[in-house]
Protein backbone atom coordinates (compact mmCIF):
# COMPACT_ATOMS: atom_id res chain seq x y z
CA UNK A 1 0.00 0.00 0.00
CA UNK A 2 1.12 3.39 -0.83
CA UNK A 3 1.10 6.37 1.59
CA UNK A 4 0.36 9.72 0.87
CA UNK A 5 2.73 11.82 3.02
CA UNK A 6 6.22 10.81 1.44
CA UNK A 7 8.46 13.55 1.14
CA UNK A 8 7.70 15.70 -2.03
CA UNK A 9 4.06 14.13 -2.49
CA UNK A 10 0.76 15.25 -1.81
CA UNK A 11 -0.48 14.42 1.80
CA UNK A 12 -3.75 15.50 3.08
CA UNK A 13 -2.10 15.66 6.78
CA UNK A 14 0.04 17.98 5.71
CA UNK A 15 -1.53 20.21 2.98
CA UNK A 16 -1.71 23.57 3.42
CA UNK A 17 -4.16 25.49 1.01
CA UNK A 18 -2.54 28.60 -0.40
CA UNK A 19 -3.37 31.59 1.75
CA UNK A 20 -5.30 34.47 0.17
CA UNK A 21 -5.14 37.85 1.36
CA UNK A 22 -8.90 39.71 1.28
CA UNK A 23 -6.53 42.92 2.37
CA UNK A 24 -7.33 45.21 5.24
CA UNK A 25 -9.92 47.45 4.41
CA UNK A 26 -12.91 44.85 5.77
CA UNK A 27 -11.08 44.20 8.36
CA UNK A 28 -10.81 47.69 9.60
CA UNK A 29 -14.53 48.31 8.71
CA UNK A 30 -15.13 45.00 11.02
CA UNK A 31 -13.36 46.79 13.69
CA UNK A 32 -15.14 49.81 13.23
CA UNK A 33 -18.44 48.16 13.32
CA UNK A 34 -17.41 46.13 16.70
CA UNK A 35 -16.30 49.38 18.10
CA UNK A 36 -19.33 51.27 17.03
CA UNK A 37 -21.94 48.50 18.44
CA UNK A 38 -19.84 49.02 21.92
CA UNK A 39 -20.52 52.85 22.06
CA UNK A 40 -24.16 52.08 21.24
CA UNK A 41 -24.65 49.71 23.90
CA UNK A 42 -22.71 52.07 26.77
CA UNK A 43 -25.59 55.01 25.08
CA UNK A 44 -28.51 52.69 25.29
CA UNK A 45 -27.32 51.52 28.92
CA UNK A 46 -28.37 54.82 30.22
CA UNK A 47 -30.97 55.74 27.65
CA UNK A 48 -33.43 53.24 28.18
CA UNK A 49 -34.99 51.88 31.19
CA UNK A 50 -33.70 48.31 32.61
CA UNK A 51 -36.33 45.74 31.15
CA UNK A 52 -37.18 43.30 28.53
CA UNK A 53 -36.64 45.49 25.60
CA UNK A 54 -33.35 46.93 26.21
CA UNK A 55 -32.30 43.30 27.41
CA UNK A 56 -33.20 42.04 23.99
CA UNK A 57 -31.41 44.98 21.77
CA UNK A 58 -28.23 43.98 23.89
CA UNK A 59 -28.84 40.28 23.31
CA UNK A 60 -29.45 41.50 19.07
CA UNK A 61 -26.10 43.21 19.03
CA UNK A 62 -24.21 40.75 20.83
CA UNK A 63 -25.05 38.31 17.54
CA UNK A 64 -24.35 40.75 15.18
CA UNK A 65 -20.57 41.42 16.71
CA UNK A 66 -20.71 37.60 17.18
CA UNK A 67 -21.21 37.21 13.40
CA UNK A 68 -18.88 40.19 12.76
CA UNK A 69 -15.72 38.12 14.78
CA UNK A 70 -16.87 34.66 13.37
CA UNK A 71 -17.50 35.76 9.62
CA UNK A 72 -14.76 38.29 9.31
CA UNK A 73 -11.97 37.62 11.74
CA UNK A 74 -12.76 34.41 12.03
CA UNK A 75 -12.17 33.96 7.94
CA UNK A 76 -15.84 31.93 8.49
CA UNK A 77 -17.48 33.52 5.71
CA UNK A 78 -14.75 32.39 3.17
CA UNK A 79 -14.51 28.66 4.64
CA UNK A 80 -16.34 25.83 2.58
CA UNK A 81 -20.40 25.88 3.86
CA UNK A 82 -19.45 22.55 4.53
CA UNK A 83 -17.25 23.77 7.22
CA UNK A 84 -18.96 26.44 8.33
CA UNK A 85 -22.55 24.46 8.93
CA UNK A 86 -20.34 21.79 11.18
CA UNK A 87 -19.14 24.62 13.42
CA UNK A 88 -22.13 26.34 13.26
CA UNK A 89 -25.44 24.05 13.69
CA UNK A 90 -24.36 22.92 16.99
CA UNK A 91 -24.16 26.03 18.49
CA UNK A 92 -27.64 26.43 17.40
CA UNK A 93 -29.04 24.07 19.75
CA UNK A 94 -27.45 25.76 22.75
CA UNK A 95 -30.37 28.47 22.17
CA UNK A 96 -32.69 25.94 23.31
CA UNK A 97 -31.03 24.96 26.07
CA UNK A 98 -30.77 28.53 26.85
CA UNK A 99 -34.54 29.05 26.30
CA UNK A 100 -36.09 25.92 28.56
CA UNK A 101 -33.28 26.72 31.44
CA UNK A 102 -34.59 30.50 31.68
CA UNK A 103 -38.20 29.19 31.60
CA UNK A 104 -37.51 26.41 34.31
CA UNK A 105 -35.44 29.11 36.49
CA UNK A 106 -38.33 31.11 36.74
CA UNK A 107 -40.65 28.60 37.69
CA UNK A 108 -38.02 27.88 40.59
CA UNK A 109 -38.40 31.65 41.49
CA UNK A 110 -41.90 31.45 41.84
CA UNK A 111 -42.22 28.03 43.54
CA UNK A 112 -39.44 28.99 46.18
CA UNK A 113 -42.83 31.54 47.60
CA UNK B 1 10.12 17.14 7.52
CA UNK B 2 7.26 17.16 5.71
CA UNK B 3 7.15 18.64 2.47
CA UNK B 4 4.45 21.65 2.12
CA UNK B 5 4.25 22.67 -1.54
CA UNK B 6 1.52 23.10 -2.93
CA UNK B 7 2.43 21.31 -6.85
CA UNK B 8 -0.55 19.89 -7.98
CA UNK B 9 -0.65 16.24 -8.76
CA UNK B 10 -3.13 13.20 -9.57
CA UNK B 11 -4.49 13.64 -5.94
CA UNK B 12 -6.17 17.20 -6.61
CA UNK B 13 -7.78 15.68 -9.38
CA UNK B 14 -9.68 13.34 -6.94
CA UNK B 15 -13.53 13.93 -6.34
CA UNK B 16 -13.67 15.92 -3.05
CA UNK B 17 -15.20 12.58 -0.89
CA UNK B 18 -12.86 9.88 -2.07
CA UNK B 19 -10.38 10.48 0.42
CA UNK B 20 -6.96 11.61 0.19
CA UNK B 21 -7.34 15.31 0.03
CA UNK B 22 -9.13 17.81 2.44
CA UNK B 23 -13.19 18.36 1.78
CA UNK B 24 -13.49 21.14 3.56
CA UNK B 25 -10.55 22.59 1.78
CA UNK B 26 -8.31 23.67 5.39
CA UNK B 27 -5.44 21.71 6.45
CA UNK B 28 -5.62 18.95 9.57
CA UNK B 29 -4.31 21.77 11.94
CA UNK B 30 -6.93 24.53 11.64
CA UNK B 31 -9.67 21.96 11.41
CA UNK B 32 -8.56 20.61 14.45
CA UNK B 33 -8.48 24.21 15.97
CA UNK B 34 -12.07 24.61 14.39
CA UNK B 35 -13.16 21.36 16.54
CA UNK B 36 -11.42 22.60 19.35
CA UNK B 37 -12.96 25.63 19.34
CA UNK B 38 -16.47 24.13 19.15
CA UNK B 39 -16.24 21.71 22.03
CA UNK B 40 -14.85 25.22 23.98
CA UNK B 41 -18.06 26.88 22.83
CA UNK B 42 -20.03 24.22 24.63
CA UNK B 43 -17.47 24.90 27.75
CA UNK B 44 -18.74 27.88 28.14
CA UNK B 45 -22.59 27.70 27.10
CA UNK B 46 -22.82 25.29 30.33
CA UNK B 47 -21.50 28.23 32.22
CA UNK B 48 -23.89 30.97 30.76
CA UNK B 49 -26.55 28.54 30.95
CA UNK B 50 -25.98 27.73 34.53
CA UNK B 51 -25.75 31.49 35.26
CA UNK B 52 -29.23 32.49 33.34
CA UNK B 53 -30.35 29.40 35.35
CA UNK B 54 -29.46 30.79 38.72
CA UNK B 55 -30.14 34.59 37.95
CA UNK B 56 -33.80 33.59 36.71
CA UNK B 57 -34.82 31.61 39.88
CA UNK B 58 -34.36 34.35 41.62
CA UNK B 59 -36.30 37.11 40.28
CA UNK B 60 -38.01 37.58 43.53
CA UNK B 61 -36.99 36.05 47.02
CA UNK B 62 -39.12 36.37 50.24
CA UNK B 63 -36.34 34.79 51.75
CA UNK B 64 -33.19 36.75 50.37
CA UNK B 65 -33.09 39.64 48.40
CA UNK B 66 -33.30 39.07 44.68
CA UNK B 67 -30.03 38.76 41.66
CA UNK B 68 -28.07 42.47 42.08
CA UNK B 69 -28.29 44.93 40.03
CA UNK B 70 -24.44 44.31 38.21
CA UNK B 71 -24.60 49.00 37.58
CA UNK B 72 -25.04 48.99 41.12
CA UNK B 73 -21.31 46.70 41.55
CA UNK B 74 -19.31 47.06 38.51
CA UNK B 75 -19.67 50.96 39.23
CA UNK B 76 -15.87 51.47 39.75
CA UNK B 77 -12.98 52.97 37.84
CA UNK B 78 -9.15 53.07 38.28
CA UNK B 79 -8.23 56.50 39.83
CA UNK B 80 -11.49 57.72 40.32
CA UNK B 81 -12.35 56.42 43.28
CA UNK B 82 -15.63 56.55 45.06
CA UNK B 83 -17.35 58.24 41.95
CA UNK B 84 -20.74 55.68 40.76
CA UNK B 85 -19.07 54.78 36.84
CA UNK B 86 -21.00 51.86 36.46
CA UNK B 87 -19.93 50.32 32.94
CA UNK B 88 -17.13 52.57 32.08
CA UNK B 89 -14.39 50.10 33.15
CA UNK B 90 -15.62 47.66 31.26
CA UNK B 91 -16.38 49.26 27.90
CA UNK B 92 -12.91 50.50 28.43
CA UNK B 93 -11.58 46.53 28.35
CA UNK B 94 -14.03 45.40 25.72
CA UNK B 95 -12.52 47.96 23.82
CA UNK B 96 -9.07 46.82 24.23
CA UNK B 97 -10.01 42.88 23.48
CA UNK B 98 -11.62 44.13 20.31
CA UNK B 99 -8.45 46.29 19.58
CA UNK B 100 -6.08 43.50 20.42
CA UNK B 101 -8.09 41.34 17.89
CA UNK B 102 -7.89 43.37 15.23
CA UNK B 103 -4.01 43.80 15.25
CA UNK B 104 -4.07 39.82 15.19
CA UNK B 105 -6.13 39.59 12.09
CA UNK B 106 -3.71 42.38 10.46
CA UNK B 107 -1.07 39.79 11.87
CA UNK B 108 -2.88 36.60 10.13
CA UNK B 109 -3.23 39.18 7.00
CA UNK B 110 0.52 40.06 6.88
CA UNK B 111 1.41 36.17 7.06
CA UNK B 112 -0.49 35.43 4.16
CA UNK B 113 1.78 38.15 2.20
CA UNK B 114 4.50 36.31 3.94
CA UNK B 115 5.72 39.93 5.33
CA UNK B 116 7.69 38.98 9.02
CA UNK B 117 8.42 42.33 9.92
CA UNK B 118 5.06 42.89 10.07
CA UNK B 119 3.99 39.59 11.35
CA UNK B 120 6.08 40.23 14.27
CA UNK B 121 4.96 43.81 15.11
CA UNK B 122 1.33 43.11 14.91
CA UNK B 123 1.81 40.40 16.95
CA UNK B 124 3.54 42.50 19.40
CA UNK B 125 0.41 45.00 19.73
CA UNK B 126 -1.86 42.01 20.23
CA UNK B 127 0.06 40.25 22.97
CA UNK B 128 0.45 44.13 24.76
CA UNK B 129 -3.62 44.29 24.50
CA UNK B 130 -3.79 41.03 25.20
CA UNK B 131 -1.70 41.99 28.99
CA UNK B 132 -3.60 45.15 29.40
CA UNK B 133 -7.03 43.42 29.34
CA UNK B 134 -5.66 40.76 32.17
CA UNK B 135 -4.61 43.67 33.96
CA UNK B 136 -7.73 45.17 33.84
CA UNK B 137 -9.45 42.19 34.71
CA UNK B 138 -6.94 41.68 37.95
CA UNK B 139 -7.92 45.32 39.04
CA UNK B 140 -11.88 44.20 38.58
CA UNK B 141 -11.53 41.18 40.76
CA UNK B 142 -9.48 43.02 43.20
CA UNK B 143 -12.10 45.23 43.37
CA UNK B 144 -14.87 43.18 43.74
CA UNK B 145 -13.33 41.16 46.38
CA UNK B 146 -12.52 44.38 48.46
CA UNK B 147 -16.06 44.83 48.38
CA UNK B 148 -16.82 41.84 50.19
CA UNK B 149 -17.61 39.08 46.76
CA UNK B 150 -16.95 35.79 48.21
CA UNK B 151 -17.03 32.26 46.69
CA UNK B 152 -19.30 30.90 49.42
CA UNK B 153 -21.86 34.05 50.44
CA UNK B 154 -23.16 36.65 48.59
CA UNK B 155 -23.38 40.06 50.42
CA UNK B 156 -24.84 41.92 47.15
CA UNK B 157 -28.36 41.49 48.52
CA UNK B 158 -29.48 45.22 47.94
CA UNK B 159 -32.17 45.66 50.37
CA UNK B 160 -35.00 48.65 49.53
CA UNK B 161 -33.05 51.16 51.52
CA UNK B 162 -30.16 50.08 49.15
CA UNK B 163 -31.79 50.16 46.07
CA UNK B 164 -33.36 53.93 46.77
CA UNK B 165 -29.87 54.98 47.44
CA UNK B 166 -28.90 53.53 44.32
CA UNK B 167 -31.77 54.82 42.36
CA UNK B 168 -30.98 58.52 43.11
CA UNK B 169 -27.21 58.19 41.89
CA UNK B 170 -26.33 59.45 38.03
CA UNK B 171 -23.30 58.72 35.93
CA UNK B 172 -20.29 59.75 37.97
CA UNK B 173 -21.99 61.04 41.28
CA UNK B 174 -20.44 60.08 44.62
CA UNK B 175 -20.94 56.76 45.76
CA UNK B 176 -20.11 54.61 49.20
CA UNK B 177 -22.39 52.01 50.74
CA UNK B 178 -24.29 52.95 53.34
CA UNK B 179 -25.32 50.71 56.42
CA UNK B 180 -28.40 48.84 55.60
CA UNK B 181 -27.79 49.03 51.69
CA UNK B 182 -26.61 45.62 51.58
CA UNK B 183 -27.87 42.36 52.80
CA UNK B 184 -27.38 38.94 51.98
CA UNK B 185 -28.36 37.82 48.35
CA UNK B 186 -28.21 34.83 46.40
CA UNK B 187 -25.17 32.88 46.45
CA UNK B 188 -23.80 31.80 43.77
CA UNK B 189 -23.99 35.51 42.07
CA UNK B 190 -20.42 36.41 43.08
CA UNK B 191 -19.13 32.49 42.86
CA UNK B 192 -20.85 32.30 38.71
CA UNK B 193 -18.94 35.55 38.11
CA UNK B 194 -15.24 34.11 39.66
CA UNK B 195 -15.82 31.04 37.83
CA UNK B 196 -16.74 32.63 34.29
CA UNK B 197 -14.70 35.59 34.24
CA UNK B 198 -12.35 33.32 35.36
CA UNK B 199 -11.99 30.64 33.28
CA UNK B 200 -12.34 33.29 30.66
CA UNK B 201 -9.65 34.74 31.77
CA UNK B 202 -7.70 32.14 32.26
CA UNK B 203 -8.22 31.72 28.16
CA UNK B 204 -6.73 34.78 27.38
CA UNK B 205 -4.01 34.49 29.73
CA UNK B 206 -3.28 31.08 27.52
CA UNK B 207 -3.78 32.81 24.32
CA UNK B 208 -1.37 35.28 25.29
CA UNK B 209 1.11 32.41 25.78
CA UNK B 210 0.28 31.10 22.90
CA UNK B 211 1.16 34.47 21.02
CA UNK B 212 4.28 34.85 22.59
CA UNK B 213 5.42 31.96 21.14
CA UNK B 214 3.97 31.71 17.99
CA UNK B 215 5.86 35.22 17.77
CA UNK B 216 8.98 34.07 18.93
CA UNK B 217 9.08 31.47 16.33
CA UNK B 218 7.59 33.96 13.19
CA UNK B 219 10.72 36.47 14.87
CA UNK B 220 13.47 33.83 14.41
CA UNK B 221 11.70 32.88 10.76
CA UNK B 222 10.84 29.58 11.64
CA UNK B 223 7.45 30.29 9.22
CA UNK B 224 10.06 32.16 6.79
CA UNK B 225 11.76 28.45 6.14
CA UNK B 226 7.92 27.23 6.81
CA UNK B 227 6.68 28.72 3.98
CA UNK B 228 3.49 29.66 5.62
CA UNK B 229 2.36 31.46 8.17
CA UNK B 230 -0.48 29.17 9.08
CA UNK B 231 0.58 28.97 12.76
CA UNK B 232 -0.29 32.40 13.52
CA UNK B 233 -3.56 32.30 11.84
CA UNK B 234 -4.59 28.99 14.49
CA UNK B 235 -2.93 31.35 17.02
CA UNK B 236 -5.48 33.71 15.46
CA UNK B 237 -8.46 31.47 15.67
CA UNK B 238 -8.12 31.09 19.12
CA UNK B 239 -7.65 34.85 19.92
CA UNK B 240 -11.13 35.39 18.56
CA UNK B 241 -12.75 33.24 19.83
CA UNK B 242 -11.79 34.23 23.31
CA UNK B 243 -12.86 38.10 21.91
CA UNK B 244 -16.04 36.34 21.09
CA UNK B 245 -16.41 34.62 24.38
CA UNK B 246 -15.84 37.95 26.05
CA UNK B 247 -18.78 39.38 23.90
CA UNK B 248 -21.54 37.69 25.86
CA UNK B 249 -19.82 37.59 29.20
CA UNK B 250 -19.99 41.50 28.61
CA UNK B 251 -23.59 41.15 27.76
CA UNK B 252 -24.96 38.69 30.37
CA UNK B 253 -22.93 40.18 33.05
CA UNK B 254 -22.61 43.23 32.64
CA UNK B 255 -25.38 44.77 30.54
CA UNK B 256 -28.23 42.86 31.77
Amino acid sequence: MEFYNKPGEYDAINYIPPGESHGTKELWKTFWILLGITIFDFIIYFAMDPGGWRNFIFIFFGLVKAYFIVGAFMHMKYEKITLALIILVPVVFIFGLIAGLLYEGNAITWAKW
Amino acid sequence: MANHSQTPNAFENQTMWAGGRSPFNVSYGKLMMWIFLLSDAFTFSSLLVQYGAQRFSNVVSPITTEWPDPASIFNHFPFMHGLHLPLLFVSVMTFILIASSVTMVLAVEAGHRKSKKEVVRYMVYTIIGGAAFLGCQAWEWVTFIHEGARLDSNTFGITAQGKEHLGKLSFGDHFEWMLGDRTNGPVPFAALFFIVTGFHGFHVFSGVVINVVVTIMAYKGVFEKRGHYEMIEKAGLYWHFVDLVWVFVFTFFYLI
